[in-house]
């Protein structure tokens, strides 16, 4: 089901784009963060006319210059270690794409209906996954899923939707704590609340759980190669977390499209005031928002615990404002950009790293981010893309 | 060119409007309380330091009920008794709705002035004549002096509080500067035998305060959200220990690296903005997060091999200047960054009163009239990056030479956080109110949490609780961040101190604050 966006062609369109004819279809009205083009005009008219040739051929072929880059990066690994590296490499970026895809939609949701840039998502994602660490000491699900198949998938179908439901309560009480009370006040209020939120959580977390690594016992539930192609060994814990994330993603797609209440989201992320009027309960959508974005942190929590084995209470962090650069990328608002933008984040970390070296992964991400927003501050399916997510 | 610059560092003696509020008054009286009651408590004669067997006041009371220096603290008691009591009494009845009256201001001035001078008389019998028997054997002693001061300086709040209240609440911002300024003029003499606490007063309160009041021009006047302070903050750091260490082998003087720290951290901060600023707030947010966290990242990395890697830059210069050795004592760190201090306020409060100021409010408030205006946006908000990380890269520069070694840790999120949460708890845009707020929590942050463990390890072993010292109070740090910043923002949303306009729109109830800013007033 498409519905056309209301709203009338964006006045300040993003730059080096004329022909955004096309009606908003995300989540959010694109309008809000083109950059002005007065300022932008006069910002590049005093660097050059030629900058601003290039600026504009950048900005309009950014996906292709990303991915282009990306497919170099890839060559580049194959030159350094055949084919077998580059698959591994592959393999990882995938994996861990489908974790950044999934914390990446819980941003891109909530900043679709509220436009707030939840600062303390990625550390709902960090305490899900202790949850989870609690819910299978406490219900001895380790021994359980080492055990057998079925024991395993006892273990998965008792420790997802309970630290999912423990998740999507945790965000659902930080948003009528936090953030329903100043959601009508200037912008810098519930932004610096929400960096409250996630410094308070971290505090909590370090306190529970001491400053070092924690090591959980999930990395043992999933063991075994499920199959080898040219060298490179897939294992069954990659085959069930890219195959978890996209049942997931496609889950959400179709709650968001098919539902009454996935309805009531996007029409309180197009115009709440309408959705208002027309007897939508804005406060009981907003919460539910808060709740599937944070039960998919939560999910992507599980999944990362039992790929890598190990928690830190500073996790979210970092890994939350990866996630957020994904969202960004993909089209803030935008769910199905989100996801496609956890996956293209996932190939630049692990290939950027393997190119520059693991200790750069990061700063080469907030340097794309910076990049993204310099140049296409849409996303890559800013306005592209027709069909509602 | 330079005369306009140097105007910006004119004191201004006009008056303006007066500002009305009892936040100011309020927080004069509860530190002459504080002050009074740690002067009465801490030691005023040590008689073994090692053992730290001291004779506080107090003890004094008990243990020599003879001589003119005995009944002098016996008056100073019931003075300091009334000065604690009277205002929690004072608060209950105002919050019952009773007055309470001119008389007892009067009542209380006058205690505070014969407690200030009795003070004086028996610091004059103890330590000048050395007359009265009042803590024990002179001989084996040494004695401090810290306790008398705090005495002295509480009844001095005590009498500024009560007997110029009305002063007091009409020029609150004066009158802070007249009650706080002594203290910190005085600071180092009076806390002279702790060398510790003149670290943290020089290396974290001073260093956070500059750097609070950097964020407060970017933040707070313009109304840009920074949350990569401590970038520029690394590289006024970093900038110091590549220039004067045994590193690259140059040693260029300290007030050389201030500047130098100052402009190449301008520098990156307009290099910064210039991509970013012509989008939203929430955007500029995460960029500079992100930038926040390159930073270090570079300096772990140890790119170019200029930054040292994760163990960083060691070694790092201490200025000599004849008599003035700086490695010496945390005081001349102390007292140049006062100066410094005193300057960059007397400069940030000009430029925010100057053409440039205005047009900062005017972009914070409505961005798309301040255009139609005709205020440029992207440079206004650019100068006001510039500005704000300037400040930021002298205060690196400072810290690098006080502390010697500079080290990517040094410069992570949490010290982003913690400049925020000072500007935040303060009051947003309140040059007095960033002051007050980096007092309070630099204090918390930096001083209670990291003795914390060692006083309770103590307690635990007094009172046979075990448990009380295994807890690690420091890292209690993020969750008073987290509290301090959503608290305030839900309840307070000016912080304790706002600003004028932020009072202003508070008082008259504007639809554009939310409900909880006008709850929180009322």
């Amino acid at each position: 089901m498409t519905i056309q966006s209301g709203t009338p062609e964006a006045p300040l369109a993003p730059l080096g784009d004329t022909s955004s004819g096309v009606g908003s279809p995300m989540l959010v009205d694109q309008r809000s963060l083109a950059p002005r083009r007065d300022q932008s005009n006069e910002l590049v008219r005093s660097v050059g006319p030629v900058v601003r040739v290039a600026y504009g051929w950048i900005s309009k072929h950014f996906a292709a210059v990303l991915l282009g880059m990306i497919l170099v990066a890839i060559i580049a690994t194959f030159k350094q270690g055949g084919l077998d590296l580059m698959g591994q490499q592959l393999r990882n970026a995938l994996v861990l794409g489908a974790i950044y895809a999934l914390v990446a939609i819980g941003y891109t949701m909530v900043y679709g209906i509220i436009e707030l840039i939840n600062f303390a998502h990625g550390d709902v994602f960090a305490a899900a996954g202790f949850y989870a660490v609690f819910i299978a000491s406490t219900f001895h699900l380790d021994s359980l899923a080492t055990g057998s198949f079925g024991g395993l998938i006892l273990a998965l179908i008792i420790v997802f939707p309970l630290s999912m439901l423990g998740a999507g309560i945790t965000g659902v009480v930080i948003e009528f704590v936090a953030y329903r009370r100043l959601r009508d006040s200037p912008r810098l209020a519930p932004l610096i609340t929400a960096i409250g939120v996630s410094f308070l959580i971290e505090g909590i977390m370090l306190v529970i759980e001491g400053p070092d690594n924690v090591a959980t016992n999930q990395a043992d539930w999933i063991t075994g190669t499920a199959f080898t192609i040219g060298g490179v060994s897939v294992a069954w814990t990659d085959i069930f977390v890219v195959g978890m994330a996209l049942f997931l993603m496609f889950a959400l797609g179709e709650f968001v499209r098919r539902t009454r209440l996935g309805k009531a989201m996007r029409s309180t992320a197009q115009d709440r005031t309408a959705a208002l009027l027309c007897g939508i309960n804005i406060n009981r959508t907003i919460s539910a928002t808060f709740f599937i974005g944070s039960a998919l942190a939560a999910a992507a929590a599980v999944i990362y615990s039992i790929n890598y084995g190990d928690l830190k209470w500073n996790l979210g962090f970092h890994l939350g404002i990866i996630a957020f650069t994904a969202a960004v990328l993909g089209g803030i608002g935008n769910i199905v950009g989100a996801g496609v933008g956890g996956f293209i984040i996932g190939l630049i970390y692990v290939f950027g790293g393997s190119i520059f070296g693991g200790e750069w992964s990061e700063s080469l991400i907030f340097a794309v981010l910076v990049l993204i927003l310099t140049f296409r501050p849409v996303g890559l399916f800013g306005v592209e893309v027709t069909t509602r997510a | 060119m330079l005369e306009r610059f140097l105007s910006l560092f004119r004191i201004d003696t006009g008056k303006r409007e007066r500002n009305q509020g009892t936040t100011v008054f309020w927080i004069i009286a509860g530190t002459a309380s504080a002050l009074l009651l740690m002067g009465w408590l801490l030691p005023w004669f040590v008689n073994d330091y090692s053992a730290g067997v001291g004779y506080s006041a107090q003890d004094a009371l008990v243990s020599s009920p003879t001589g003119i220096g005995t009944f002098c603290i016996y008056i100073m008691a019931v003075a300091m008794i009334m000065l604690v009591v009277s205002p929690i009494a004072e608060a209950i009845a105002r919050a019952r709705g009773r007055a309470f009256g001119k008389r007892a201001d009067r009542i209380r001035f006058i205690a505070a002035l014969v407690g200030l001078a009795l003070t004086a008389v028996v610091w004059f019998l103890v330590s000048v004549i050395q007359e009265e028997p009042l803590f024990g054997s002179f001989t084996a002693g040494t004695y401090t002096d810290s306790a008398v001061w705090l005495t002295m300086y509480g009844f001095a709040m005590a009498a500024l509080a009560y007997g110029a209240r009305d002063w007091v609440v009409a020029r609150q911002s004066v009158a802070f500067g007249v009650a706080a300024l002594p203290f910190g003029i005085f600071l180092p003499l009076m806390f002279h035998q702790a060398p510790d606490f003149l670290l943290w007063a020089a290396g974290s309160l001073a260093i956070y305060m500059l750097l609070a009041l950097g964020l407060n021009v970017v933040v707070g006047f313009a109304g840009l959200l920074d949350l990569g302070y401590a970038a520029f903050f690394a590289i006024g750091g970093y900038a110091c220990a590549s220039f004067a260490s045994p590193i690259h082998n140059i040693h260029l003087p300290l007030w050389v690296l201030i500047f130098l720290g100052a402009a190449v951290a301008s520098m990156f901060g307009a290099v910064l903005g210039a991509p970013t600023l012509r989008l939203r707030g929430d955007y500029l947010a995460i960029v500079t997060l992100g930038f926040g966290e390159i930073i270090p990242d570079l300096a772990t990395n140890n790119v170019f091999n200029l930054t040292g890697g994760a163990n960083g830059i060691s070694g790092i210069d201490q200025p000599h200047y004849g008599a003035l050795d700086f490695s010496t004592s945390p005081r001349w760190y102390y007292w140049s960054l006062l100066i410094v201090s005193i300057l960059v306020i007397i400069f940030l409060r000009n430029i925010e009163r100057s053409r440039v100021g205005r047009a900062w409010v005017a972009l914070r408030e409505d961005e798309v009239a301040a255009a139609a205006t005709g205020i440029n946006t992207t440079t206004t908000k650019l100068l006001a990056f510039a500005i704000g990380a300037s400040v930021s890269g002298l205060a690196g520069a400072f810290y690098g030479s006080i502390v010697s070694i500079v080290s990517p840790d040094d410069f992570s999120f949490s010290v982003s956080i913690a400049v925020l949460s000072i500007v935040v708890l303060g009051g947003i845009g309140n040059i007095v109110g960033v002051i007050l707020g980096s007092f309070i929590l630099t204090f918390v942050i930096f001083w209670v949490l990291p003795n914390m463990n060692e006083w309770t390890t103590t307690l635990s072993t007094t009172v046979h609780v075990p448990a009380l010292a295994g807890i690690d109070f420091s890292s209690y740090t993020f969750i008073i961040y987290g509290l301090a910043l959503i608290a305030m923002m839900l309840l307070r949303p000016g912080g304790l101190l706002p600003s004028r306009a932020r009072r202003i729109e508070l008082e008259s109830g504007e639809e554009s604050e939310s409900l909880a800013a006008v709850q929180g007033v009322a």
